[in-house]
């Protein structure tokens, strides 16, 4: 079976969300389908300019064809665009043009699926909100799979992304949640998706013991992992965390792995750490007594399954309504609402080995249930099959 | 780390963990009494020291054989008739200190959170009511233009209905006048031929007569 898997980016060097997700999905599925990557020639998701030679290469064995975005965005004009769109009257066409300054915009990409689409039996489009999916699934519609990476922000309100959860013929969705929000923006009921989300790996041999000699961390902390911007909760949390420590004098420290487009506060307890590989990751992460997810909106928290794949519990912002409900449904993690809320599950979960424990244990069980790579691709097969068995 | 396999329950700061029936639900439904119950302190103030312990009551002295009789001071008798001023709240009082209390705080604390939440809700129902009203008003004011615009092309329409009538009524009389003159042109044909029969007959007679009379 032929396979294409329609995505923005897609690079070894590329971290985005969807785009690891991806990438991980379409190297899994390859052990069982002829697969093929189509996407841009772009980098950065802010400019989606040409960074990519133009062609064909291989990347860990899957075949990567990339097109080019002649038009690349220009942020401000988009800005302006979102908010028109997201504050006042507009009609279809307004949303149209966003879409085109969303991008990434590329005419070839397009034609090339419409050109080729009969040497592909399926092809699995990762985001909902960019202009490849929406002009893709509309060009090959009894073709098309989504994986919409759908978070709770403005945008899915668009009056034509409910039109266009209604074409594809099936949705592999990131969590229950999402699938009831896209359900209940488009009432697409009818459209088959499994809710299968995405795999992870975690090295065999994680050492925390390693990370705090290295960085010099000689307290217990807290972790954040990812990147640091207003979307995923900051600088809330920094002003949750020091109140915290002011009003109960622990000595925890927070620790963060990620890029940074805040200032961060110069603290004791706060260790910026930047970007750290993959070895250091998962160090941090099996010292750490929690990991820490503000985010406000998430389809699937790739960082909180490590954590939970680790052992470790988690403390999640309980306005993004996936962490909420995968922390009740696991058992594996705490969550707060403002900070009286935050003040009181950290101090729980610092005060008590047992419950570290024991929510670490639950989210490990929760994901060795769901989210093995071997339980992600059947639920991909499984996707196909009935897609297959459908008159 | 965390070596320790829990098991039974465990209480901390009043929350309590059933390992043997573990459920993150009841332990945030806990937690989110227990926020209610100790509010935000600003970021200067100290938490308060917890309530002292009662004193513990001092040996009795020794007492004398005869107790003198004292005269109460004016402390003793504004300690006394203030204790029997409050002795109708005592129950009440008593009850600050038990477990109601925070309870009653924490239900305090959420109606303030949800009365809160209704101002907004509120503000933003009557701000979507304010633009309801405008664009209602833009509406009714278009809707007047409209209407005044098809009065004008009403007037103008019942003109142009009279015009098709007096068309019609035109073409009608013309029509009876053409049939008219259709059928005097018929009659004054036929009598045209008659003319020109009786015209042939008067010829014949005279060509015969002029035979007649040459002979």
């Amino acid at each position: 079976m032929n396979v294409a898997f329609v995505v923005q980016r897609y690079g070894l060097e590329i971290n985005g969300g969807a785009e690891l997700h991806c990438r991980w999905a379409a190297e899994h599925m390859s052990r069982h389908w002829n697969v093929e990557v189509l996407t841009t020639r772009a980098h950065d998701y802010v400019t989606w300019a040409d960074h990519y030679p133009e062609g064909e290469e291989t990347i860990n064995g899957i075949r990567v064809r990339r097109f080019s975005v002649p038009r690349p965005r220009d942020p401000e004009r988009f800005g302006r665009l979102q908010n028109f769109i997201l504050e006042q009257e507009h009609t279809e066409r307004d949303e149209l043009d966003w879409l085109e300054e969303e991008g990434p915009t590329s005419p070839d990409l397009l034609d090339f699926i419409r050109r080729r689409g009969a040497d592909y039996d399926y092809f699995i489009f990762f985001s909902y909100r960019y202009w490849h999916s929406y002009w893709g699934i509309r060009s090959v519609p009894r073709k098309a799979i989504l994986v919409p990476t759908a978070e709770h922000d403005a945008v899915i309100d668009l009056k034509f992304f409910k039109d266009l959860f209604r074409l594809p013929r099936a949705f592999i969705y990131n969590s229950e949640e999402e699938r009831e929000m896209i359900q209940a923006v488009s009432g697409n009921h009818s459209v088959p998706g499994l809710v299968v989300g995405v795999g992870t790996e975690v090295p065999a041999g994680a050492e925390p013991e390693r990370f705090r000699r290295t960085h010099a961390i000689d307290r217990p902390y807290l972790l954040y992992l990812g990147r640091i911007d207003q979307n995923k909760g900051f600088p809330q949390l920094f002003d949750y965390f020091l109140q915290f420590k002011k009003d109960t004098g622990s000595d925890a420290g927070l620790v963060l792995i990620g890029n940074s487009i805040l200032p961060i506060p110069d603290h004791p307890d706060i260790f910026p750490l930047g970007f750290q590989p993959e070895q250091d990751k998962f160090d941090a992460l099996a010292g750490a007594e929690a990991l820490i997810m503000p985010s406000f909106f998430e389809s699937l928290s790739m960082v909180t399954l490590e954590a939970w794949a680790l052992g470790r519990p988690v403390l999640a912002n309980a306005r993004c309504e996936v962490l909420q409900g995968q922390c009740r449904r696991s058992d594996g993690g705490l969550f707060y609402g403002n900070y009286p809320e935050f003040r009181e599950s950290l101090k729980l979960i610092l005060a008590s080995a047992g419950l570290r424990r024991t929510l670490g244990e639950n989210g490990r069980r929760y994901f060795e249930t769901h989210y093995t790579w071997d339980i992600i691709e059947e639920k991909y097969l499984e996707t196909v099959r009935r897609l297959e068995e459908e008159p | 780390m965390d070596d320790v396999k829990p098991a039974g329950k465990e209480t901390i700061e009043g929350i309590e963990i059933d390992y043997d029936h573990f459920d993150v639900a009841s332990i945030m439904t806990q937690v989110k009494r227990a926020a209610a119950r100790r509010p935000v302190e600003p970021l200067e103030a100290k938490p308060e020291p917890p309530a002292a312990p009662p004193a513990a009551p001092e040996p009795p002295a020794p007492a004398p054989s005869i107790p003198p009789p004292s005269k109460p001071g004016l402390k003793e008798i504004v300690k006394l008739k203030l204790s029997r001023a409050i002795r109708p709240f005592a129950p009440v009082i008593r009850f600050l200190g038990l477990p109601l209390h925070e309870e009653i705080l924490a239900s305090w604390a959420e109606i303030g959170r949800i009365s809160r939440r209704q101002d907004e809700l509120s503000d933003r129902l009557d701000r979507a009511l304010e633009k309801i009203d405008r664009r209602f008003s833009d509406s009714a004011a278009e809707l007047d233009r409209l209407r005044d615009w098809l009065d004008v092309r009403l007037v103008d329409l019942d003109r142009s209905m009279e015009y098709v009538k007096l068309l019609h009524n035109l073409d009608h009389n013309l029509v009876v006048e053409l049939t008219k003159l259709r059928i005097e042109f018929e009659t004054l044909k036929s009598r045209a031929r008659i003319l020109e029969k009786d015209l042939e007959a008067q010829t014949r007679r005279e060509r015969v007569l002029e035979k007649r009379l040459g002979s």
